[in-house]
């Protein structure tokens, strides 16, 4: 038994596969490896770099190092030249002791992440992750990606300074509402001569809620209805502005009061307190016009954002879920989760 | 300028630095390229300057192209071909400023930064002292710091960082360049020394022509060094021994043997030379000077012994290498300065060589000549008497030595014993020798140095090219080859005290004699004894010296096997140390936290897991709950453990919770 978080919905990959590249076996191979070790890596939202998880391979220049040495070794023997011999010695143990100065700068780092807030499907997720380095000495070059397939140009670099840490903020894009795994992120760094290539990577316990995308220009919000138990079928029109609210008159009380908006803009509004009582405001799952669910809780949650930059009180009913009409920064979380999650 | 250069950005400031590096590792080469190239590579770099200070675009592949292809063009005409190492060299000169046109990405300042590498080693062909290595060395910082630099990629980080870095990882660096260096296995030439390997270089010539200005006597680099063990000789007998020249056709000076591979087939056999008095000993290191003689102390008897080293007898009395010196060399010889040789030889045996003359040359040369046999009691039979009546002449005839004595014509001889009364070393020796082979006495001219200078710091004689001179042997009956110097007779002090004529002074050296007069001498000294060390250490460590440190380590008769052997055995021995050193580094965590990292660890494979914050009491909680009563013992240690740590009289010691750990009951997972 295992008491390890597993995420609420099977979505495990945010990102679009890379569906054109499962063509070319070597990819596809590439692929599943990479799958397969990430996924043996352990969860976790603090990792501290060991010699166990920093991996070091020698970069392009690196090997092309390697062979300027064998050509400078060749010419110093061909010519004796004990002063080239001295040089192409010199440089070998210079990039020896670069290995282990680009080893040293991403081991002992400790990586920490700040638990994400939640998105809206479609926008950048940032990442915040505190760098700690307990060393005397400043950790120079350590880039930070999510590690994707284009991960490649899209390091945030940074240098962490001695006994202390640096924040650096990566994003992702998750496409899909739901509850999701931070994706791995990869820590990199060639300093100091670039002939290696020094990196990590993590996955990141942490998960994001990411709210449905908002539709872009929802219909206005649907009309209050009857309040349970109260009578009178009036309807009220609807014009586009939802009615419940009207400017401030002298002698209203303060609860009536919708800060939100008096915040925003200078003018007191007050609710208007004949249509509180007559009528509630309910964003109905059953009454959000399409037919495709995923488009309807688009609206839905635009009618969220909406009714809450009005102050208003509001209900959301989903497919066996239902939360009571309220208003506040809280129920609005609330409601936006229950899109995400529903 | 410095404060403009604080406020470029960073791109450009970088650029500049690279510049900078790069017109370094070329300046001490600026002798040796052709004009053009050092115009050329001059712009380039002048031209990527601009264009970095002003933020331009850099050109398009079109203007690389065409300079290259006219970098190429010009190879061609002024070394006639692309490859071979000057060629090389020019290219890769040229190709390392043309680079810096399209230095855009980090791939292109990788090529710059490799290019820059061949560049030193380039430097090397031409010379390796002291000062080149100190040059070269401040290069190899700058082209680290420039590469360290590249990959700070945040802000704008000092320089003085990068070339911190850079000094360190050099630092670090350098023991394991030491041991690679003193024991990577040295294998002879791959495909030979190129021909070109060796011009420019200063030293003896195989020829001398009478009559010509002796650039060498000006020439204050040095030959050789040499230490005695042991008594030294005295300074007038310090003759070192060099190229002899018995062959005179009216104007040049030549070996008999004109060819080194000659000296091998034995063209000319040994004379019998036999020491007379105590042997002296004395080690030699040789500069090189693309000749094969080795020179020696008048005269070695035994075959001079080094690392590498094939000596072959020259045959009068010289000693050849069985390839030109292109190398510092170091050999170790034995010589008696009374010696006889060929003493026990008949009259006509002593090759007809050492009597010719050139007809139709030196008229009253041969005039002189007859007039002495008239004068000489014993006449013609009397060959001491005649050397000496010769000597005389030189002694009181008027005869002055100079280096200047102005432009000699056809009959040097009797130039110089009739009109002119003046010369150095190699016209009077000239003279002499044509003289006594007028009196049918057979003579040579023997080459090489005389005198040398003791450092007073290192105990090694400096031998200078300046130092090089020309003497007379004539062969006796019953003596043998004696040498004979005619110099000392015409300016007794230049062999006797070793004074020479000095070269003019440089206006600096002038004004620091002024000054101090000990002063200069000291310090040039002091400086020759640094660069001896440097020769000795450095560029005389060969094969051979790798096999005596390996004697001295014990190995009993070591080869390469044994270098490759112990360098291997070393980087294992190293590695070994860094996997220790890595185990000693992750030991040093806080050992409570180890412990309880165990524990975490042990619970986490029975399903127990917390999370990382959690401390002992969150695992004790954790434990109960899931084994209850049954873990009661390892919940109570947890507690005591969280109290050692911060409770504020800790009621135990951690040793003692380890070892209770061990010993405590363990829940089972159900």
């Amino acid at each position: 038994m295992s008491t390890v978080p597993r995420p609420a919905l099977g979505v495990e990959r945010t990102l679009p596969d890379a569906g054109h590249a499962t063509l070319n076996p070597v990819q596809l191979v590439r692929q599943r490896f990479r799958q397969w070790w990430q996924a043996r890596l352990p969860l976790s939202d603090m990792l501290t770099l060991t010699q166990r998880n920093v991996y070091i391979l020698p970069t392009g220049p690196g090997l092309m190092l390697v062979a300027t040495l064998l050509v400078l070794l060749v010419a110093s023997i061909n010519y004796q030249l004990n002063l080239g011999y001295l040089l192409t010695f010199l440089l070998a143990g210079c990039a020896v002791v670069g290995m282990h100065v680009s080893h040293a700068t991403l081991r002992g780092l400790t990586l920490t992440l700040a638990a994400p807030d939640p998105v809206f499907a479609g926008s950048h997720a940032p990442l915040r992750i505190v760098l700690g380095n307990g060393r005397k000495s400043t950790r120079y070059g350590i880039g930070l990606a999510v590690l994707d397939d284009a991960h490649d140009d899209r390091w945030a670099w940074i240098d962490v300074p001695g006994q202390g840490s640096a924040t650096v903020s990566v994003a992702f894009q998750p496409l899909r509402r739901g509850l999701h795994r931070v994706p791995p992120l990869t820590a990199e760094t060639r300093f100091p001569l670039g002939t290696f290539r020094v990196w990590t990577v993590w996955r990141p316990a942490a998960q994001v809620l990411v709210y449905p995308t908002p539709e872009a220009v929802p219909p206005p919000l649907p009309e209050g209805e009857p309040r349970a138990g109260t009578a009178g079928s009036a309807r009220v029109q609807s014009t586009g502005e939802f009615e419940g609210v009207r400017g401030y008159r002298r002698g209203d009380p303060l609860k009536l009061v919708v800060w939100k908006k008096a915040a925003k803009s200078d003018e007191l509004v007050s609710r208007d307190t004949q249509q509180a009582q007559r009528r509630e405001l309910w964003l109905d799952f059953a009454r959000a016009g399409s037919v495709d669910a995923e488009a309807r809780l688009a609206r839905l949650a635009a009618w969220v954002i909406q009714a809450d930059k009005l102050g208003l009180d509001y209900g959301l009913r989903l497919p066996g879920h239902e939360l009571r009409p309220d208003a506040g920064e809280a129920h609005r979380r609330r409601c936006l989760e229950a899109l995400a999650l529903c | 300028m410095l404060g403009r250069l604080q406020t470029l950005p960073r791109e450009a400031r970088d650029t500049l630095f690279l510049l900078a590096v790069i017109a370094w590792l070329i300046l001490p080469q600026l002798g040796q390229l052709p004009w053009w190239c050092i115009g050329l590579t001059a712009a380039v770099l002048a031209w990527r300057g601009v264009l970095a200070v002003r933020g331009d675009p850099l050109p398009g592949n079109g203007w690389v192209l065409a300079l290259l292809a006219a970098t190429i063009g010009a190879t061609l005409l002024s070394h006639r071909t692309l490859l071979g190492r000057d060629a090389g060299v020019t290219l890769i000169v040229v190709l390392l400023a043309l680079k810096t046109l399209e230095l855009r990405a980090r791939r292109d300042a990788f090529v710059v930064f490799f290019l820059g590498f061949f560049t030193m080693l380039t430097n090397f062909f031409f010379s390796q002292s002291l000062p080149t290595a100190g040059a070269m060395l401040v290069g190899l910082l700058g082209l680290l710091t420039a590469l360290v630099n590249a990959h700070m990629p945040v802000g704008r980080p000092p320089l003085l960082q990068a070339a911190r870095t850079a000094g360190w990882m050099a630092l670090l660096g350098a023991p394991m360049m030491a041991v690679l260096f003193m024991l990577f296995p040295r294998l002879a030439p791959l495909w030979g020394i190129p021909g070109d390997g060796m011009t420019g270089r200063t030293g003896l010539s195989a020829t001398m022509q009478v009559g010509t200005v002796a650039q060498l006597a000006l020439e204050e680099s040095v030959a050789m060094r040499v230490r005695f063990e042991g008594p030294l000789p005295a300074p007038s007998e310090m003759y070192f021994r060099g190229p002899v020249l018995s062959s005179f056709d009216g104007r040049v000076w030549r070996p008999l043997v004109p060819r080194i591979g000659a000296y091998a087939a034995g063209l000319l056999p040994p004379v019998r030379l036999e020491g007379l008095g105590p042997a002296v000993r004395y080690a030699v290191m040789l500069e090189p000077n693309n000749r094969p003689w080795l020179l020696v102390l008048d005269a070695a008897t035994e075959r001079p012994s080094g690392a590498g080293l094939e000596a072959i007898s020259g045959g009068e009395l010289q000693w050849v290498a069985s390839r030109p010196v292109t190398d510092l060399v170091r050999y170790s010889a034995e010589s008696h300065v009374a010696y006889r040789a060929a003493a026990d030889a008949r009259p006509f045996s002593v090759p007809i060589q050492y009597r010719e003359l050139p007809p139709s040359f030196n008229p009253r040369t041969l005039q002189l000549a007859s007039q002495l046999i008239a004068q000489v009691p014993g006449g013609a039979a009397n060959k001491p008497a005649l050397v000496d009546a010769a000597l005389q002449r030189l002694r009181t005839g008027g005869y002055v030595y100079t280096l200047d004595p102005g432009v000699y014509g056809e009959h040097t001889a009797d130039e110089f014993w009739f009109d002119r009364k003046q010369g150095f070393c190699e016209h009077i020796a000239s003279a002499f020798v044509v003289l006594m082979r007028g009196m049918d006495i057979p003579a040579r001219v023997v080459t090489g140095y005389q005198g040398g200078e003791l450092n007073s710091i290192d105990g090694w004689w400096t031998v200078r090219q300046s130092d090089a001179h020309a003497w007379a042997e004539v062969w006796l009956a019953g003596l043998g080859w004696v040498r004979v110097d005619p110099t000392a007779y015409v300016a007794p002090s230049r062999t006797g005290s070793l004074q020479r004529l000095l070269p003019p002074q440089g206006v600096f050296a002038a004004a620091l004699g002024t000054v101090s007069p000990g002063l200069l001498g000291s310090l040039r000294e002091g400086w020759e004894a640094v660069n001896n060390r440097w020769n000795q250490w450095v560029l005389n460590y060969t094969q051979s010296k790798q096999l005596d440190l390996l004697r001295n380590l014990g190995f009993k008769s070591p080869n390469w096997q044994d270098l490759t052997f112990l360098l291997i055995a070393i980087v294992v021995a190293v590695a070994l140390g860094g996997a220790a050193w890595a185990r000693w580094e992750r030991s040093r965590q806080d050992p409570w936290l180890r412990l309880l990292a165990r524990v975490r660890q042990r619970l986490a494979r029975e399903g127990v897991v917390v999370p990382p914050a959690g401390g002992p009491r969150q695992l004790a909680q954790a434990v109960t709950n899931r084994f209850g009563h049954e873990a009661q013992a390892l919940a109570d240690w947890l507690l005591r453990l969280e109290a050692q740590r911060y409770a504020r009289r800790p009621p135990t010691e951690l040793p003692a919770l380890q070892r209770e750990l061990n010993r405590l009951p363990w829940p089972a997972a159900r």
